[in-house]
């Protein structure tokens, strides 16, 4: 059988190298617009039109051959050897034409380490409009090898492309040599690289106008640096930089704009997510209606279908986050974002780039934690990863709306917006003590060294393409619902069975009930002698401390599936029949409602504030842990992030209830 | 001597070597800061820090400790 050719994709961050990575491959992946974005390596065949028979992997952006964190060294060593691939037979180099001094450094060391290589130009259009262009021929013929121009964005020059690609494919094969790494890393070979590339850049850069060429030789006698008039950037950026990088005004604009982020992912999504919340509440009636009173009509309404519902309650929010943060990322704002706040940040062990990451956790930890890879620095990355679940997401809002609810007097309902906003604040203070005290320990629990560093590009400003922007938000959220979906449908499935089984309900009064009341009823009596009930009284001896008895510790587990499983829970267990308003009947009944042992009310002002603060602190949240143990690739972060911050909600929740109290608010 | 994070806001400067003070010296060369290459600092946001340069057609935030390295004639 003969041997399918490889072809690996690589360049430096910016340089078109995905978009041409599209155009083979047919797959619509993301089109970087912030440095170091492509952190997983992809692969493809070429589709059937190209005609050629070979793989083709995108790696990781590179800037050179010498890496400069733990994912880079990943990606350069997988382009001498692979173990499912085996030695590339060719690379196909990326270069910005009108960054080409910089972008050659790569493409040089690539040809120096004996790649077999084919030069491929992007970003032509740019440089025309300086009126310059490059002289492809004498480029090919200085560096030995093949160079193609091509416009990723009008596929013109693919064809080209193409043929030179079954051209190089048909001679000898790649002869890599690791060791030429080690001559690269030296100072004096970096500094000499640059030299011959400058010397190289003025031969190939030609006026793209014959009629101004004298004007450009004159200046090329006065200063031969200013030859290279890609050496201005772009005019337009540094005019928009003066007003959005402005010094004072410049932070202002970075603070209002992450705070209409902020409340668009709430605001925006809010009408979906009712509508999301309500399809699946009509659905999973229906089922229960249409199917009877049986275990498996309870399985596939209460199990199978809220579970779903759990799972996708939460994608308008994602949607609209990946929309907006994609916008942002297309006009070349976000590198600019992440440059403002890099300083604060870094006070506290944190780098520009946790940004980010951090604002998409108020809408769910899970892309937030995948979010974190575009941070190079490892020990920033884990730090960061570390924190996330502390950002409020979205999931304790109802949580929290339910105790507030049932903390504020009802005639004046403003209130609680206010202390909404508090929750949401102390939330945000809560998580920078975390990551600073987190970061202090940083040896024995991080166990990374501390190499921060911040190099950024900040990209020429430009017009999002609307288009790309929706299908990578879809794509993004697609891999959500890959990734979380199954994990909160499995353990919404355990969860159900353990508030169902053994399914034991004793009889009780029927007289004078509707059939509705008596299966709500029987729902209550069923979750009354659950499997999670007896694990409820289990660790009733735990929540007694926090003024709190078995039934909120039953929900307390239930909300390990996802938290807002808290209030629907509480509903089934505090045996709330109404269901057309379960927030009022539940408030009563929360009103009502006794420690069994002691007679005591159970749902004080401080018991409540402490399951606030309970809700603000605790991981309770699987997927959170699961996606954790993937990204930092061992069980040891996501265990310390469960212990840490379940045992310090629970001090902290024990310390305010019992000082509440203390001091008579009660 | 004076060094990159030394230049005022808008102010040019011709770099003469890069000094090996910060582990990511080898990245500040590779980037483009090489010696003989003009940079302008653009842009200081409020605290400072990071520094935004003009180089090579390109704009640069590096942090003020890694603008250390960089010395200019």
């Amino acid at each position: 059988m003969p041997e399918i050719p490889l072809i690996n994709l690589v360049g430096p961050p910016n340089s078109g190298k995905t978009t041409l990575f599209n155009i083979f491959s047919g797959k619509h992946f993301k089109t970087v617009n912030y440095p170091g974005s492509t952190v997983e390596y992809s692969s493809s065949d070429f589709l059937d039109k190209f005609n050629i028979k070979a793989k083709i992997l995108d790696s990781p952006g590179l800037i050179s051959l010498n890496a400069n964190s733990p994912d880079e060294e990943v990606a350069v060593e997988s382009l001498f050897y692979q173990p499912n691939n085996g030695i590339p037979n060719l690379i196909l180099v990326t270069a910005d034409a009108s960054q080409i001094t910089r972008h050659l450094l790569l493409t040089k060391q690539i040809i120096e380490a004996g790649f077999k290589v084919v030069l491929v130009l992007t970003m032509i259009d740019i440089l025309n409009r300086k009126n310059l262009k490059v002289n492809t021929k004498l480029l090919s013929e200085i560096l030995g090898i093949d160079v193609v121009t091509v416009n990723a964005r009008t596929e013109e020059g693919i064809d080209d492309l193409i043929r030179v690609i079954k051209k190089n494919l048909s001679g000898a094969k790649s002869t890599p040599e690791y060791q030429r790494l080690n001559e690269f890393k030296e100072k004096e070979y970096l500094i000499k690289t640059y030299e011959d590339i400058e010397k190289i850049v003025n031969q190939v850069i030609e006026p793209l106008n014959p009629d101004i060429q004298n004007a450009n030789r004159q200046l090329n006698i006065l200063n031969p640096l200013l030859r290279e008039s890609t050496q201005k950037p772009d005019a337009l950026t540094l005019k928009i930089d003066k007003i959005l990088l402005h010094k004072y005004f410049g932070f202002i604009f970075f603070l209002i704009m992450m705070g209409a982020i902020f409340t668009s992912i709430f605001w925006l999504a809010a009408p979906l997510m009712d509508l999301v919340d309500t399809l699946f509440s009509i659905l999973a009636s229906y089922a229960s209606e249409t199917l009877g009173n049986n275990w498996y009509s309870d399985l596939i309404s209460d199990g199978i279908i809220s579970g779903t519902g759990a799972v996708l309650i939460f994608l308008p929010q994602i949607l609209i986050l990946f929309l907006i943060l994609g916008l942002l990322e297309d006009t070349g704002y976000l590198a600019r974002g992440a440059m403002l706040i890099d300083k604060p940040l870094s006070k506290i062990g944190l780098n520009g780039k946790s940004f980010v990451p951090m604002l998409s956790g108020f809408a769910c930890a899970i892309p937030a934690i995948l979010s974190t890879r575009t941070i190079s620095n490892r020990r920033e990355r884990l730090l960061t990863i570390f924190i996330i679940p502390l950002m409020s997401c979205s999931a304790r809002l109802p949580v929290y709306v339910l105790l507030i609810a049932y903390l504020i007097p009802s005639d004046r309902p403003w209130l609680g917006g206010f202390i909404l906003s508090f929750v949401y604040l102390v939330s945000i203070i809560l998580s920078v003590i975390v990551a600073y005290v987190i970061n202090k320990f940083n040896k024995s629990l991080i166990k990374e060294k501390d190499d921060s560093s911040f190099i950024l590009e900040l990209p020429t400003y430009k017009l999002p393409k609307l288009r790309v922007v929706l299908r990578n938000s879809f794509e993004n959220s697609k891999e959500y619902i890959l990734r979380a979906g199954p994990i909160i449908l499995v353990l919404s499935l355990i969860i159900w069975s353990l508030t169902y089984l053994p399914n034991n309900v004793p009889d009780f009064d029927k007289t004078g009930l509707t059939e509705d009341e008596i299966v709500q009823l029987e729902k209550a009596e069923r979750i009354s002698n659950s499997y999670a009930a007896k694990i409820g009284t289990f660790i009733e001896p735990i929540m007694h401390p926090l003024g709190l008895d078995w039934r909120v510790g039953v929900s307390l587990i239930a909300a390990f599936a996802a938290r807002e499983v808290f209030v629907s829970s509480m509903a089934l267990i505090f045996k709330v029949t109404d269901d057309e308003n379960i927030q009022t009947s539940l408030l009563t009944a929360m009103r009502n409602a006794k420690v069994e042992s002691t007679g005591e009310p159970l749902f004080t002002k401080a018991t409540s504030i402490g399951l606030i603060f309970f809700f603000i602190f605790a991981l309770q949240c699987i997927s959170t842990l699961a996606v954790s143990r993937k990204e930092t690739g061992s069980w040891r972060i996501p265990i310390l992030q469960l212990v840490i911050f379940t045992s310090t909600a629970y001090v902290f929740t024990f310390i305010i209830v019992n000082l509440l109290k203390s001091i008579g608010i009660n | 001597m004076k060094k990159a994070s030394e230049l005022n806001f808008g102010e040019k400067g011709i770099i003469k070597d890069i000094i090996t003070l910060n582990p990511s010296y080898k990245r500040i060369i590779e980037i483009g800061f090489t010696p003989g290459q003009e940079i302008q600092l653009v842009n200081t946001s409020i605290f400072n820090d990071p520094l935004t340069f003009s180089l090579r057609g390109t704009l640069i935030a590096l942090r003020k400790n890694q603008a250390d390295c960089i010395i200019l004639n």
